[in-house]
């Protein structure tokens, strides 16, 4: 009797998890479409383009050239790598600027004073209409003459004092506080997250520390910033994913000036978009390395 | 019972988080302080929008006038109506044509494309987020992998694609991959509900599995009522983004009476040239330029304006940092 039950019941387990298997392949099968026709398909076509040199426009006919466009991007072309070094350096400076003013403004805003919301509503201005051509209007680089720069850049004064430290040190300054005000309008869904991960945080911590005495110093060094650096880790990539698409990234208008502006040099531009890529990808590892070693997973022990 | 628990558990966190902050704001000293601070900040951003709208309302005289700063002597308003017609903002051809309207290109795109990730990503992120198959793991890996690649990168085999396919100069290029789960930032929506759907309690299947439910039932009666707060977010951000984007519709769209407000903004020159047969004067220009782009900013500013509490108070119930 139980004998004959027994891989009866067995089968049916086993058709009850294939079944749920399929159900789950059936969810996600729409992202996997997209992910083969939108990403694995071009990442794989536009190394094989790079490769190659585009000879036919109209049938994209392709002639096969080994790595001569990496070697021009590397050793003839005086733009690029200056360029790339440009896109990472500013990348350096610009994930710690970002990260501590957003946290900073994170932690201020998340006070609970009257009119909290209406600040939080003007931080965030810069997701509604940061991302687009218009900051570029304000920022003056689009503007007819190249040299003006636009009113943000005026935002910030410095003080001519700083010039006493020397003119390398005072365009150091002036570097760094002209982008800070451009930087700071790349802030608003990192305050937002930041914001949901300060509530996140239980009131228990603080409260254990009150009674131990911890002073407000100690306590957002012992518990906010331990509780809250998975959100570093996670801001610090979304930041530098979110800079590929900037309207100030060098990289993508060059890259879109030689596939699509007259010149028409898909392979090399093709090319190009690999190296940067491979740049910004041991870029991202780097951080994320950095991050994983000083990250504090509540959970873990 | 999973929506008294959520509430429970946020009223609990705000009553925690009052109580934890107490001892900090208490003083007048540090109150004055915080405010300080908070308007100083509040300034870095609303000084661009302030310039902006000041400047958009100034007349040529204004600019030339040193002693005008912020306010316009008199607002300006032809700017506003030169710009609205360089734009093609809404042009109105009566009742028998379609309006040629960059502004309803940009909503055409945006609201579609919004509505396909909102849908598509619930969805797969339902999938990774509650569902059991080999490979799962792997294929979200991929999934985070999608987001880390530049669009720079594939920006050409794409063009191919959608050249091969017929797709270029047409909207296709983005829609099709938002309901597909992709397109601009698709992966960044599938995050946000898988994370939500994974903080749901098992019970609720079990109990809707109980009474019969298939996955279907389950996803579509059950699950996605209780994901509001992703989805808000989710829709916002996808629409704000896509309103705002300027770099693939630059390389998909190629006649102008197909262009979005941000194409229409980067030919207004031309756009303008085209309204005044090249009268307009571009020395002190500022004025004109600033208010075509008030006027490209204007909806997804009102939509925000009406929106950002609900905003603000979903992304911090999707438990999108947890």
């Amino acid at each position: 009797m139980s004998a004959t039950t027994a891989p009866r019941v067995r089968r049916m387990r086993l058709s009850l998890s294939k079944q749920q298997a399929l159900t789950g392949y059936a969810f996600i099968l729409p992202w996997f479409i997209g992910f083969l026709i939108f990403l694995a398909y071009p990442l794989f076509q536009s190394l094989w383009l790079s490769f190659n040199n585009m000879e036919n426009l109209v049938n994209f006919q392709l002639k096969y050239i080994g790595a001569a466009n990496y070697i021009e991007a590397f050793l003839i072309d005086a733009q690029f790598v200056p360029m790339l070094i440009t896109v990472i350096r500013n990348q350096i400076i610009d994930i710690p600027l970002i990260l501590m003013f957003s946290l900073f403004t994170a932690i201020v805003v998340n006070q609970k004073l009257p009119g909290q919301g209406f600040f939080r509503a003007i931080f965030f201005l810069p997701v509604v209409i940061g991302s687009g051509l218009v900051v570029q209007q304000l920022f003056g680089q689009f503007n007819a003459d190249p040299n003006q720069s636009g009113p943000l850049v005026r935002g910030i004064d410095v003080p001519t004092m700083v010039l006493v430290l020397g003119p390398e040190a005072a365009q150091a300054i002036f570097d760094l506080m002209n982008r800070l005000s451009l930087v700071l309008w790349r802030t608003g869904v990192q305050i937002l997250l930041f914001i949901a991960g300060l509530q996140g945080i239980s009131s228990t911590l603080y409260e254990a520390a009150r009674v131990d005495g911890a002073t407000e110093w100690e306590k957002f060094w012992k518990i906010t910033l331990p509780m809250i650096s998975p959100i570093i880790l996670l801001n610090a990539i979304y930041t530098i994913v979110d800079s590929f698409t900037d309207v100030f990234n060098p990289i993508l208008n060059y890259i879109r000036g030689l596939a699509f502006a007259g010149q028409f040099r898909m392979g090399y531009a093709a090319a190009l978009g690999w190296v940067y890529f491979v740049v910004v990808f041991l870029l991202m590892l780097v951080v994320f390395w950095i991050g994983q070693r000083h990250t504090f997973y509540a959970g873990e022990r | 019972m999973a929506q008294i628990a959520e509430e429970l558990r946020i009223k609990g966190r705000r009553e925690g988080m009052r109580l934890a902050w107490k001892g900090r704001a208490s003083s007048w000293a540090t109150k004055a302080f915080i405010y300080l601070l908070l308007i100083d900040i509040s300034f870095v951003f609303l000084f661009p929008v302030i310039y902006l709208i000041t400047t958009s309302m100034k007349s040529v005289t204004d600019v030339i006038d040193p002693t005008v700063y912020w306010i316009p002597t008199k607002i300006e308003w032809n700017n506003f109506t030169l710009s609205w017609k360089a734009l093609h903002f809404f042009d109105w051809n009566g009742w028998h044509a379609w309006p040629n309207s960059a502004a309803l290109r940009s909503a055409e795109i945006a609201v579609a494309a919004a509505i396909g990730q909102v849908i598509s990503a619930s969805l797969v992120g339902y999938g990774f987020a509650r569902m059991k198959f080999p490979g799962r793991e792997l294929l979200f890996m991929l999934a985070i992998f999608t987001f880390l690649v530049p669009p720079q990168t594939i920006i050409i085999p794409l063009f191919i694609v959608y050249k091969k396919l017929g797709w270029i100069d047409t909207y296709w290029p983005f829609i099709v991959p938002a309901f597909l789960a992709n397109g601009l930032r698709g992966t960044l929506f599938i995050f946000i509900f898988r994370q939500f759907f994974r903080g749901l309690p098992w019970e609720l299947e079990d109990a809707a599995r109980m009474d019969g439910a298939g996955p279907v039932t389950m996803y579509w009666r059950v699950m996605l009522p209780l994901a509001k707060p992703a989805i808000v977010v989710s829709f916002l951000f996808s629409l704000v983004w896509h309103w705002n984007d300027y770099f693939e519709p630059t390389i998909y769209l190629m006649s102008q009476e197909k262009f979005t407000l941000p194409l229409r903004l980067s030919i207004f020159w031309t756009g303008l040239d085209e309204i005044t047969g090249g009268q307009a004067s571009r020395v002190f220009n500022e004025p004109l330029i600033m208010a075509a782009s008030f006027l490209v900013i204007v909806p997804p500013l009102i939509l925000y304006v009406f929106t950002q509490r609900l905003f603000v108070e979903s992304v911090e119930r999707t438990g999108l940092v947890e």
